[in-house]
């Protein structure tokens, strides 16, 4: 371990690390599984994971890279374990969000539910691109390196994901479908 | 890519609270891992998950290549087996026409037949 990686982890405080991270990993196990208990089990895993190589780890933006793209390695890995129970994702099963103190930001959670519904049954690696790209926020190359997949894959992904989400539901948000 | 629909899927992807004490247990589950009593994960960790699933992969050919020299071994043995009986058959086979042959010259021969 070079000097640097070592001022850093006695800097890396683990529990400030949960606290800030929590929110993040979380969700990204829990929109793709859309499961609470199966994302609870991958993010502990998770943090475990990263308790255990803490003094590995370069900088900040590097545990949060870090976070994010083993979080979806292990989401996925959970998700082919258990095909069977995350097959599909009827409506009845699928979780509420917790509610938003915005209403604008929460918007109409008919077509929230119906838009996770529909996520849920994209490919594994479609729907964790659509996942980084709108909960995370994450720019394209970012999604390519989290996932070690090429940028022209991530981008035709994502044009693919567009295309059945506009037939799917493009009716409901008042776009025809194409 | 219209601008509601991405609208739309940031609002239904927006980030969510994890489960009340999530953190705790978490941090529990650390405290665990660092006590010096704690069990000893069954496989180095530099190996992890990716890694145990090669070392099974490897394991698996091991033990097919050497089942297969082990196969390969005993038909040789066999073989050897079978030739060495074989040689000793005709060995036998021999030595019982070689008796029936000079049985045969006896027979034949002038002086022995004399009374």
């Amino acid at each position: 371990m070079t000097s640097a990686a070592t001022a850093l982890a006695n800097q890396l405080n683990f529990e400030d690390l949960v606290r800030e991270h929590e929110r993040m990993v979380f969700s990204i196990a829990y929109h793709f599984l859309q499961n609470g208990a199966a994302a609870e089990e991958v993010s502990q895993d998770v943090f475990l994971a990263l308790f255990r190589g803490l003094s590995k780890l370069e900088s900040r933006a590097h545990v949060t890279f870090w976070l994010r793209r083993v979080t979806c390695h292990r989401s996925i890995d959970y998700a082919r374990r258990n095909k069977n129970a995350a097959a599909e994702v009827s409506w009845d099963e699928l979780p509420e969000q917790p509610p938003e103190n915005n209403s604008a930001q929460r918007g109409d959670p008919m077509l929230s539910k119906r838009l996770r519904q529909v996520i849920a049954t994209l490919p594994e690696k479609m729907r964790m691109i659509v996942i980084l790209r709108y909960q995370e926020d994450a720019g394209l190359e970012e999604i390519a390196k989290a996932l070690r997949i090429p940028l022209n894959t991530v981008k035709s992904t994502l044009h693919r994901a567009h295309a059945i989400l506009r037939e799917k539901i493009g009716a409901a948000i008042g776009e025809g479908n194409v | 890519m219209s601008d509601k629909l991405e609208q739309e899927l940031k609002k239904a992807l927006r980030r969510v609270e994890p489960p009340a004490s999530f953190a705790e247990r978490v941090l529990a589950r650390a405290a665990e891992e660092e006590k010096p009593g704690a069990p000893l994960r069954p496989w180095p960790q530099w190996l992890g998950m990716g890694g145990l699933r090669w070392a099974a992969a490897s394991a698996l050919c091991a033990a097919l290549a050497t089942s297969g020299l082990v196969y390969h071994h005993e038909r040789q043995k066999q073989g050897e087996e079978a030739k060495e009986q074989l040689m000793l058959a005709l060995r036998i086979t021999s030595s019982k026409l070689q008796i029936a042959a000079e049985g045969v010259q006896q027979m034949n021969s002038p002086e022995e037949n004399q009374p």
